[in-house]
């Protein structure tokens, strides 16, 4: 393996090309007609136009993935995350075209895909499932056998589509007479949203905590499981913030949920990293969610706690090298490790989508702080994709550190031009629930809706800070107009035209001006 | 002149004097030095002395050394009057109504009274669906058009019960925030 193509964009393409730089391999970036300046596109070493903005015509096409791959000499594939990472016609295109998928196999792919055949492959395998149907709801059951089987599992049920993710084609049903409403709409959802409206029942479990656990597994057999993530805290079905290790896992459920994982991807004979969700119950149950077949948008926690590089350790087993990690190590995480996905996301407007360019950008450094990031200042966060623009990943001896760090960063992290939901983050950390870890999936779309819709960042300003900015708006508006402090007169010439009502003294150039000019000079030393 | 921040209307006045300043807010002067970083400002404060109440030039207090506060500054004009500026990394919205080009300028969608109701893209998207046609009546958060960007779709409601005047957009077309998309009278 000598030259990788990034089937990718924004910061995991950016992630991944310097994985290929640490190993010594080129790297090939693609992208579309939005992204033509972007970071991952001048970060690589070559790069191929896919074609227009929109996904499906760009990331989304397998054939001119395939052609870029050709016309660039790339001898392997990296999907990263989203767009086609967990598609097995993708997976076998590469396969046939003589190019290494870095990833799992097209079978596995196709396995885990289906949420209901998954559950199968976790119940083979010994691991608890959330109670549920066994297979799809055919289309042509009736309302009766629907409300049979609902009544067995128990309410309050979960309507899902079999090819779900992202949390489309979902239902939450309390009571009997919702059902068949909820089924026809998940089932209008799923279809639109994955083109398959195959939809099952699940219980609904009360305030569980997800908990999920990285793995990688070599061609030999060797499966290595990683100390468990913490993906609670979500926003409709959405991770914002993540941790490792769980402040809720003790090392003996540590140890069980790692087997768990370890022996699901064992009996589908999994290759490369892999990810198993579990929901983790109020009396420390934990049953088998899903299983995602790629890299995690979270996978720098991971790293973090443990020194292993997950991206670099894909690329070796993918050229079919053995797993030679420490599994005790892997289990064992040195301090804390906190990520917030940093969104192009106006949170005071409801999360709404803030695209646009990025004018000022600047990302925190200090000890313990890793920014993977996909823009650069000048640059442009698209409409066309998903708001992630970049991860915020700190590290701390325990948690306290790493919180104490992640608020000391977001602090540091400045984007004008767009909204971000670094002002959300910095209000999150506030919060006594989620200082003490006692939190839930629900808990953040609760907290969310008590609160109402009052803006995150602190807007009160003490006197200092409103002459601060007074002065730097003021001084901004003159450098606009070309001007400096040459003369005095020019000055007061402008000063109607000033937003600020500026005053040359003109006693300055008496005693007291002069004095007062002194001292601020000598305190400058 | 004023600035607006928080719905709070702060009178302010700058006196320069070579590098060092006095702000005047609200009649309460506080001496500052102001360094320009690139697109960026560190702003050097003098705390408010008790005594400088109404002493607009802020020259009382004097001592031999005093520890200025450090702010951090970035500020992006987004036009017509209003500033996002980052205060230690924190975004604070600020308008200045002196710099604002008339009233009404800016299209806001309007919920209430009885003139015509605009409604706007909240975001720059693409334009997923058009649910109504000139001359159809609408109820109030009757759906209109929904529009999408970065993988989420906003569905925008009539504010009110009225009649479709005017359709502006076809579905597909990209649009930027604030472009008004469905008039309803």
């Amino acid at each position: 393996m000598r030259k990788i193509l990034i089937a990718n964009r924004g910061e995991i393409a950016v992630r991944i090309v310097r994985a290929c730089r640490d190993l010594g391999l080129a790297s090939v970036a693609v992208y579309s007609d939005a992204d033509r300046g972007a970071r991952h596109v001048r970060m690589a070493d070559e790069a191929c136009h896919l074609g227009p903005s929109p996904a499906s015509e760009s990331y989304l096409r397998i054939d001119r993935i395939l052609d870029a791959a050709r016309a660039s000499g790339a001898d392997a594939v990296h999907p990263g995350y989203g767009f086609l990472s967990e598609n097995a016609a993708f997976t076998a295109a590469c396969r046939d075209a003589g190019l290494t998928f870095i990833g799992p196999s097209a079978e596995a792919i196709e396995l885990m895909g289906s949420k209901t055949a998954a559950r199968g492959a976790a119940i083979a395998a010994g691991v608890p499932v959330v109670p549920g149907t066994k297979d799809f709801i055919p289309i042509t059951a009736s309302d009766a056998d629907i409300a049979v089987a609902a009544h067995e599992i128990g309410y309050p049920i979960m309507v899902k589509a079999v090819a779900g993710g992202g949390g489309k084609g979902m239902r939450t049903v309390h009571v009997p007479g919702d059902l068949p409403g909820a089924i026809r709409a998940a089932r209008s959802e799923a279809g639109a949203a994955f083109g398959d409206s195959a939809i099952y029942l699940e219980r609904r479990l009360e305030r569980p905590r997800h908990v999920e656990v990285q793995l990688l597994a070599d061609h030999e057999g060797t499966v290595l499981p990683f100390v468990e993530r913490e993906c609670s805290i979500q926003r409709r079905h959405q991770k914002l913030v993540e941790e490792t290790p769980s402040p809720s896992v003790s090392p003996d459920l540590r140890a069980r949920l790692a087997a768990a994982a370890a022996a699901v991807a064992r009996a589908s004979r999994y290759t490369n990293a892999g990810t198993i969700e579990f929901l983790l119950d109020e009396d420390g149950r934990f049953y088998f969610l899903e299983m995602n077949t790629r890299l995690q948008v979270e996978h720098p926690i991971t790293e973090a706690v443990t020194g292993v590089d997950l991206v670099e350790w894909q690329i070796r087993i993918a050229r079919g090298e053995p797993l030679s990690l420490d599994a005790g190590q892997a289990l064992l995480p040195n301090g804390h490790a906190i990520e917030c996905r940093i969104y192009a996301e106006d949170a005071d407007a409801g999360f709404l989508p803030s695209p646009g360019p990025v004018t000022a950008l600047r990302v925190p450094a200090g000890p313990g702080i890793r920014d993977d990031g996909g823009v650069d200042a000048g640059g442009e966060v698209p409409i066309f994709y998903d708001p992630l623009i970049s991860k915020l990943i700190a590290w701390g001896q325990d948690r306290a550190q790493a919180i104490a760090r992640l608020r000391r960063a977001l602090r540091e992290y400045e984007v004008l031009g767009i909204r971000t939901t670094v002002p959300f983050f910095t209000w999150l950390l506030r919060q006594p629930a989620f200082a003490e870890g006692a939190f839930h999936t629900g808990y953040l779309d609760e907290l969310l809706h008590s609160r109402q819709s009052r803006p995150f960042s602190e807007q009160d300003l003490s006197l200092e800070e409103v002459a601060a900015m007074a002065l730097a708006l003021e001084l901004g508006a003159r450098a606009a107009r070309g001007e400096t402090n040459r003369s005095r007169a020019r000055l007061n010439d402008s000063s109607e035209h000033s937003f600020v009502r500026t005053h040359t003294d003109r006693q300055s150039a008496g005693a007291g001006g002069w004095k007062r000019r002194a001292r601020i000079d000598a305190l400058r030393h | 002149m004023d600035l607006e921040t928080n719905g709070e209307l702060r009178s302010v006045e700058v006196r320069s004097s070579g590098n060092a300043s006095v702000i005047t807010v609200d009649g309460r002067a506080v001496e500052a030095m102001a360094t320009r970083l690139g697109g960026r400002w560190l702003l050097l404060v003098a705390p408010a002395a008790g005594d400088a109440e109404g002493r607009p030039d802020g020259s009382g207090a004097a001592a031999a050394t005093r520890a200025f506060r450090s702010y951090d500054i970035a500020i992006a004009d987004q036009g017509d009057g209003q500033f996002t500026v980052l205060v230690d990394g924190r975004a604070v919205e600020v308008s200045v109504p002196q710099l604002r080009r008339g009233v009404g300028r800016r299209e806001e969608s309007s919920s209430a009274g009885t003139g015509p109701a605009r409604i706007v893209a909240p975001m720059p998207g693409r334009i997923v669906k058009v649910l109504v046609k000139p001359g159809d009546e609408v109820d109030a958060r009757q759906p209109l058009v929904v529009i999408e960007a970065m993988k989420m779709e906003n569905e925008l409601r009539s504010p009110r019960q009225g009649r479709v005047a005017e359709v502006t957009v076809v579905e597909g077309a990209l649009v930027e925030a604030k472009t008004v998309l469905v008039v309803v009278t």
